[in-house]
């Protein structure tokens, strides 16, 4: 059996690796435009910075390809016949499948909505290899150290792509960005406002919301998290739409916004990511209008023999969404379950409960359970404790049973908060076991709710 | 103190002198020569006169003391937004001071030996010969065969060998202060862990084996010349090669090059005999289920050259006898999925598979 599968990433990489411990003889092949290795998406801001060389956020040892047998392909796959079940390359030779698995992710959303975006230089986004490539050269043209050669002749520029290189400001100018700007009150643009302030710059945060991170934080919540940008040197400006990109020389150099004018000459935009399937036009596998790849539980799409998981398939999530779940160990947990319906088993990819966790700036946030839903008849307790530990707490609660947790500024043990939601725990009962679900490192003070604040919901109960 | 884990770290492979670039070599070089001189000429008694500090040794523990205080402030400068961090730092640079260099140095004026209290067998090779025995005050004596062969051991069952490696020794010291910029160069590939695991049992071997022939002889008073001889020649080469080259010259010497743990990871007979006590004991590394993003911080900094993410994305908790538990890979861990912990491991925790799923 031939297994090709599209994307070198998580989920892609996940699924050969399952394939391959459970069945030695079949042929295995990946095919990416991005990378030749395995490397953590997520951790691509801490190579911006210099946190780590490039080689240290690549999971596996080099050799892993070779020990797994598994073959890559460096390629753009420009199109799929699914009746010869054939893909043809954007170089070599067609490539032709039994079973096929497309994981090929995600892409930053693009903003042609905002004339000068396809125009200007100096304007780009932060997700891919190529991304990372064109923003060090924009921040740091010439310091860095232990950067490898990459090898870029397969990458198709001109086209539009995720994976084109974009020609920087600098390449031009020969200036480094002094003022950038970034656009979208979301994690990837916190983490690359985090890389500028580690450059030694000022950015300006632009955010269409009235607070950061709606999705996630409430306005006490994000207020702190403006309040440590701004400590930071950040700009923060909320309640800003962008309206048009303005240029000297085909260099970015004005963002024109309801608000006025901002002068900026870098602007990194992080709106969110939508899936990279545009190239699936007309090969007949059913999308969603988001650009999802339709799957049912096994992750088969509409097609015979061809699967889709990770960032670029749409999954039914544990309130009875149907979209991409753009997370990192949904995206490893997808492709073990895509491997196991290849290979023949009964298995469905059910989702459990939503949780996450992230740290933004210095501050840890841990999420559980319906936070920010908006479900009918919830209420909130919240409790913001300003000791040797800053934190916020809220937790969320119907009908007298806990829903949600929200955490900022100490590390909590998800896999505790999940089983409290399980088990329908009350909210007196869950303030007062609340230190069980603490993940703190050692020597670091328990939480301590005054009496003041817990006292109307242990009378109650 | 508030600035973030990640502004600590972030300009690290942005300064070249913390990536093998020429200055990081030209340090190790001024660093092997340093301990060159210092081993095997006289060149620093005359200054150590001069500054009434009585040898060369007295000398070098003062240099020592004020390279792990500096060392201590650039290290709290990066790493110190954690409370952890903070008193791990403090204790250890303050035994250092006070145990290696200020008490040694006092213990002679009142007519005592002058003897380093935070020193034990097999790291301190010779402290199990009878005759050293002999020449200690009783109470020494006593502290030096119990330090070494029941607290030592007791203590890293209970707490890990961290209580001694990352809180007391005088070599962790040094490695966590003055060593810190270069700690992300340790490697953590599987040929590395591989020679540290056959380096590391081969110099505690040889540590039993100097000690016992030495002991042997001594005490059964076996004269034969042969014997004599052989046993002089074991006890002199591990003390050559063990104590001055591995741990001196190449373990400090090649901080800017392999990272601050060279003799720790793979020399150290002490750092040996208490990762096989830590791994029967209750000291571990939690791994928080499906949280690990694999970004690799974990891996990157520790110090040791463990590969923490292949543990943490295969949510497996665990223990390494070779972790001395600096806690950093806990700090950076931009997910919180790590803990470390000592205690009795619950039901839940015993569940313990293999070893790590990428180890191929």
């Amino acid at each position: 059996m031939h297994v090709a599968i599209i994307g070198n990433g998580v989920a892609g990489m996940e699924a050969a690796m399952s394939l391959r411990s459970r069945d030695a003889d079949c042929r295995i092949t990946l095919i990416s435009e991005e990378s030749d290795h395995f490397f953590s998406r997520t951790a691509l801001m801490y190579v911006m910075s210099g946190q780590m060389a490039y080689k240290d956020i690549e999971p596996l040892e080099r050799d892993a390809y070779e020990n797994l047998r598994l073959r890559r392909v460096r390629a753009r796959v420009t199109g799929l016949d699914t009746a010869a079940k054939q893909l043809t390359l954007s170089q070599g030779e067609p490539i032709t499948y039994d079973k096929l698995l497309i994981a090929c992710g995600s892409r930053p959303r693009p903003a042609p909505f905002w004339p000068g975006y396809s125009e200007l230089k100096g304007i780009g986004h932060f997700v891919t290899l190529q991304d990372l490539e064109w923003l060090e050269q924009e921040i740091h043209p010439d310091n860095g150290y232990d950067r490898p050669e990459r090898e870029w002749e397969h990458v198709v520029d001109g086209v539009d792509s995720p994976y084109a290189r974009r020609p920087s400001t600098f390449s031009q100018t020969g200036n480094r960005a002094k003022k950038p700007t970034v656009i979208g009150g979301g994690l990837i643009g916190v983490e690359v406002i985090e890389t500028m302030l580690a450059a030694g710059l000022n950015p300006r945060f632009l955010i269409r919301e009235e607070w950061f991170w709606p999705i996630a934080l409430d306005t006490r919540e994000s207020a702190w998290i403006a309040e440590r940008l701004r400590e930071h040197g950040v700009i923060v400006n909320l309640e800003e739409n962008v309206e048009e990109f303005e240029g000297e020389h085909g260099n970015v150099a004005r963002i024109l916004t309801d608000r006025g004018t901002r002068e900026t000459d870098l602007v990194v935009i992080a709106i969110g990511v939508v899936p990279n399937t545009d190239w699936l036009a007309d090969s007949g596998i059913e999308r969603d209008k988001g650009g999802g790849i339709l799957v049912d539980k096994s992750l088969k799409t509409n097609v015979d023999d061809v699967y889709a998981c990770g960032d670029c398939a749409s999954v039914e999530w544990f309130n009875g969404w149907v979209r991409p779940e753009q997370l990192w160990y949904t995206g490893r947990d997808q492709g073990r379950i895509a491997a196991r319906a290849i290979l023949g088993d009964a298995v469905e990819y059910s989702r459990g409960t939503w949780y996450n966790s992230a740290k933004l700036m210095d501050i840890e946030y841990t999420t559980a359970g319906l936070v920010n839903m908006r479900v009918e008849g919830e209420q909130t307790w919240f409790y913001e404790e300003r000791g040797t530990v800053r934190s916020t707490t809220r937790i969320i609660h119907k009908d007298g049973r806990v829903i949600g947790f929200n955490f900022l500024g100490r590390r909590w043990d998800h896999e505790v908060c999940l089983r409290w939601l399980d088990e329908r725990r009350p909210l007196s009962w869950v303030l007062e076991h609340l230190n069980e679900a603490r993940f703190d490192t050692e020597f670091v003070p328990p939480l301590v709710i005054p009496y003041d604040a817990s006292r109307d919901v242990i009378q109650g109960a | 103190m508030h600035l973030q884990a990640q502004q600590g770290l972030m300009h690290t492979y942005r300064q070249r002198w913390r990536t093998r670039g020429p200055s990081a070599y030209l340090m190790s070089a001024i660093l092997i020569g340093f301990y060159i001189t210092l081993y095997w000429t006289d060149f620093f008694e005359q200054p150590a006169q001069q500054l009434g500090l009585g040898n060369k040794w007295m000398l070098y523990g003062l240099l020592y003391s004020v390279f792990m205080i500096i060392g201590g402030l650039y290290y709290l400068r990066h790493h110190g937004n954690s409370r952890y961090n903070q008193l791990r730092i403090a204790t250890n640079v303050t035994i250092q001071v006070l145990l290696g260099f200020t008490l040694p140095f006092i213990m002679p004026m009142f007519g005592h030996p002058a003897f380093y209290f935070s020193y034990f067998w097999p790291l301190k090779y010779d402290y199990l010969y009878p005759h050293t025995l002999q020449a200690l005050p009783v109470y020494l004596a006593v502290y030096t065969v119990v330090g070494a062969l029941v607290v030592a051991p007791a203590l890293a069952i209970f707490t890990g060998k961290r209580w001694y490696c990352s809180w007391v020794c005088g070599c962790g010291a040094l490695a966590n202060t003055f060593g810190d910029p270069w700690r992300h160069l340790t490697s953590s590939t599987s040929q590395s862990w591989r020679f540290e695991k056959y380096a590391i049992h081969t110099v505690l071997f040889l540590a039993f084996t100097s000690t016992a022939m030495v002991g042997i002889g001594e005490m059964l008073e076996f004269k034969a010349a042969w014997y004599a001889g052989l046993a002089s020649s074991v006890k002199s080469w591990y003390g050559f090669v063990v104590g001055l080259i591995l741990a001196g010259v190449v373990g400090t010497g090649l901080y800017p090059v392999l990272g601050p743990r060279v003799w720790c990871r793979n020399f150290c007979p002490m750092a040996a005999l208490l990762g096989i006590t830590q791994k029967a004991g209750r000291f571990r590394i939690r791994v928080k289920k499906d949280m690990c993003i694999s970004c690799g911080n974990c891996t990157t900094y520790c110090e040791m050259g463990i590969d923490v993410r292949s543990y943490a994305q295969s949510n497996q908790t665990f223990t390494r006898s070779s972790c001395v538990g600096c806690g950093m890979c806990a700090h950076v861990c931009p997910r919180g999925v790590l803990r470390l912990e000592s205690s009795w491991p619950q039901a839940a925790d015993k569940v313990r598979q293999g070893i790590a799923a990428v180890d191929f």
